[in-house]
């Protein structure tokens, strides 16, 4: 099927956006690939969340079988720590926003945006 | 021959060659000296006899002790020389003549405070960490590391001048300069000497230094600065403050308010100064529980931490140097250039996290339970909650989004041998003193180290309760317990970024209450000199007016061609002579 080229306001031919060529992994260092090859494929992050939650069920379930002896008595409900766990790091993470919005400012607002150290030598 | 190499302390060393190493133009030389004088030094301290003065000398009627070795001094004169070690490799790629000699000064001026034997001594040393350690920011050579640096060393010194006062009201109160724990605030000095370590221990408000100066300092700067400060004060509460509550509720608050902080930093070295703090907190807390477990719990967590936050320091300092940058929304999927890199960090970010096998968990463990065990139950919810704030900070977040998330495309090589080396060193021992203990290698190495044995002396643990059961960090209730907070906080985490909940990284300045001097405070330094600048003058020139107009007046009146010498003399004399005595007789008669 033929798109129409896109024309701007005052009529001139506008070259459709190119997305962003996708970074080579040519380059990659050979114990990269050996060590974490996995990491690329799209099936990974997938892959991670049911292991994660997999894990996640296995230690509650093994929880239910231990008669655990904490100091303080609510802690030894099943599962405690995994709810706090949880909570706390969303609670931590969900915060940013307020906040971000509330103490982010410009990177040049105390005068100092460059900070790059002088025994830095980067090459890219 | 072993008698008299126990006497030299090992700190004194490590400053001497490092003052001298600023002098050495031949790299290899010095760095030769840089990397073997710790060696040498943890040779010494094993030499070290337990318990007594090794060298005094007296100075002006003051007595002071320059080393003096026990079982609380021992583990953190241990780590710092460790560092120190380390650090000396990390910084092998650089020449840098008074970088690699401040650094060593200042860790050796570290070490001469913690095994210093009274309060002068300490003064002394603890000055020379601030005047060393601010050459590391100073070194960066920006305007922004300069003037970081500057603020830096203002608050480093007036910590020495708080610590100066405080000793001066001990010793004319008791007419010593011991060591000796403070039992209540009332006691003379107690609150300036508390002042001075809570600015370098970096207490909530009094804790902007640390992160305003350690992201500017140079890439080795910003490891070696990580080691020693905040540890020394820590030593220094656990020596002079141990069992004060008050300790126990700023030590929580410590570990809370930096979490928040970390989560929208986007300069990921500013996200490991936050969690510095945080780790602080939970050194702190212990020292406020104050029993032989918290006292055991917060050494350890300290050798630890020394470890663990080098290597995270160390890992964000290779990428600083090789991708020019260490801001995360410029970072990512560099485990594609640099896999040694990411392995070492992933090490550094599950020991901070305290994951079972690696050192943060054996040495957290025993603050966690000296807390519950003492029953403050909501200081025992905040560090569980402020523990999910480290794995999202420094477990989760610098690796993640430094070598995978969003790929930048940035390709540059792998860090230089040395600084993988140290790294790979610092690895090794976050491994190795986290594992269980089997056929005596594995936590029971660090275990033996703790201050607070049987045989302790009693000014190490000063609570009477001396019996002290061997703490076993790996039962099931414990692995299980800390799995399940990590664990489900891991999937907090990938669920968060599954639903686009997450915050993304951008570039920015995250207002502290640094802004307060910084901004308000400046601003009204700066109005004050301006009003100043224009009443002076002002000023100045209606007193000199005023002057000579009074000096007109007075000559016009008393000088030789003045209105009282007209006529003739004699005429005038007598007249005032005859009104001065009549004056007096009048003031005799009514005084009658």
């Amino acid at each position: 099927m033929n798109v129409p080229p896109e024309r701007d306001s005052s009529g001139r031919f506008v070259k459709p956006e190119q997305e962003a060529p996708k970074p080579s992994d040519e380059n990659m260092h050979p114990m990269s690939k050996l060590l974490f090859g996995w990491v690329g494929s799209p099936r990974t992050p997938l892959i991670l969340l049911v292991l994660v939650i997999v894990i996640c069920a296995g230690l509650v379930v093994f929880d239910l079988t231990v008669n655990r002896h904490e100091y303080l008595d609510f802690a030894n409900a099943n599962g405690f720590y995994a709810l706090w766990g949880f909570a706390a790091f969303a609670l931590a993470v969900l915060s940013g926003w307020p906040l971000g919005k509330l103490l982010r400012r410009d990177e040049d607002y105390y005068g100092e945006a460059e900070t790059t150290p002088q025994d830095v030598e980067s090459d890219s | 021959m072993s008698g008299l190499l126990g006497q030299i302390n090992p700190g004194l060393l490590l400053v001497i060659v490092g003052f001298a190493g600023c002098l050495i133009p031949a790299q290899r030389v010095r760095q030769a000296l840089m990397v073997a004088t710790p060696v040498v030094a943890m040779i010494l301290l094993a030499l070290a006899e337990r318990g007594t003065d090794l060298a005094v000398t007296s100075v002006l009627d003051l007595e002071l002790v320059f080393y003096r070795v026990d079982s609380l001094s021992f583990i953190f004169g241990l780590a710092f020389l460790i560092a120190a070690f380390l650090n000396a490799i990390y910084a092998l790629h650089t020449d840098d003549r008074l970088q690699d000699g401040m650094a060593l000064a200042y860790a050796g001026a570290a070490v001469s405070a913690t095994f210093a034997g009274d309060l002068m001594t300490l003064f002394i040393f603890w000055e020379i960490t601030a005047v060393s350690s601010v050459f590391l920011i100073l070194r960066a050579g920006t305007k922004a590391a300069y003037q970081a640096a500057m603020r830096y060393l203002g608050v480093q010194i007036f910590s020495g001048v708080l610590l100066l006062d405080g000793l001066a009201y001990v010793y004319k109160s008791t007419g010593s300069l011991s060591l000796e724990a403070f039992t209540s605030f009332d006691q003379p000095g107690a609150k300036f000497i508390f002042a001075a370590f809570a600015i370098k221990a970096a207490f909530p408000f009094l804790h902007n230094w640390l992160q305003d100066a350690y992201p500017k300092a140079t890439v080795i700067g910003a490891v070696v600065l990580s080691a020693f400060t905040t540890k020394l004060a820590v030593y220094a509460f656990a020596r002079m403050f141990p069992g004060f509550e008050i300790l126990i509720w700023i030590g929580a608050i410590m570990t809370v308010f930096p979490v928040f902080f970390a989560v929208i930093e986007n300069d990921l070295r500013k996200v490991l100064s936050y969690s510095l703090n945080n780790q602080l907190g939970f050194m702190i807390c212990a020292i406020g529980i104050g029993t032989p477990l918290a006292i055991n719990g917060a050494a350890a967590h300290a050798f630890a931490h020394i470890i663990y936050k080098g290597l995270l320091f160390m890992s964000m300092g290779a990428v600083l140097y090789r991708v020019g940058t260490a801001k995360a929304s410029e970072l990512g999927g560099l485990y594609k250039s640099m896999p040694w890199t990411t392995i070492f960090c992933i090490i550094g970010a599950v020991s901070i996290s305290a994951f079972p096998l690696f050192s943060g968990f054996v040495a957290k463990a025993m603050t966690m339970s000296a807390v519950a065990k003492e029953g403050y139950i909501i200081v025992w919810l905040i560090l569980l909650f402020a523990s999910a704030g480290v794995l999202e900070h420094s477990g989760i977040k610098i690796p993640y989004f430094t070598f995978f998330g969003h790929d930048s495309g940035k390709r540059v090589k792998e860090a230089p041998f040395n600084m993988l080396l140290a790294m790979g060193m610092a690895s090794f021992i976050c491994i190795a003193i986290g594992l269980p203990t089997i056929g005596g290698f594995g936590y029971g190495w660090l275990y033996d180290m703790l201050p607070c044995t049987a045989t302790a002396p009693a000014d190490v643990c000063s609570i009477s309760d001396k019996e002290i059961k061997p703490y076993a960090p790996y039962t099931v209730d414990h692995v299980l317990t800390q799995l399940q907070l990590l664990m489900f906080a891991v999937l907090a985490f990938i669920l968060l970024k599954r639903f686009g909940l997450y915050p993304p990284e951008k570039p920015g300045t995250i207002l502290d209450t640094d802004w307060l001097y910084r901004k308000p405070g400046y601003g009204m330094v700066k109005w004050a000199g301006t009003v100043w600048g224009k009443t002076g003058p002002a000023m100045t020139s209606f007193f000199a007016g005023l002057g000579a107009r009074t000096f007109e007046k007075i000559e016009t009146t008393f000088s030789p061609r003045g209105a009282l010498a007209r006529g003739p003399l004699t005429v005038s004399m007598a007249m005032w002579s005859a009104v001065l005595l009549g004056i007096v007789m009048l003031v005799v008669l009514l005084a009658r």
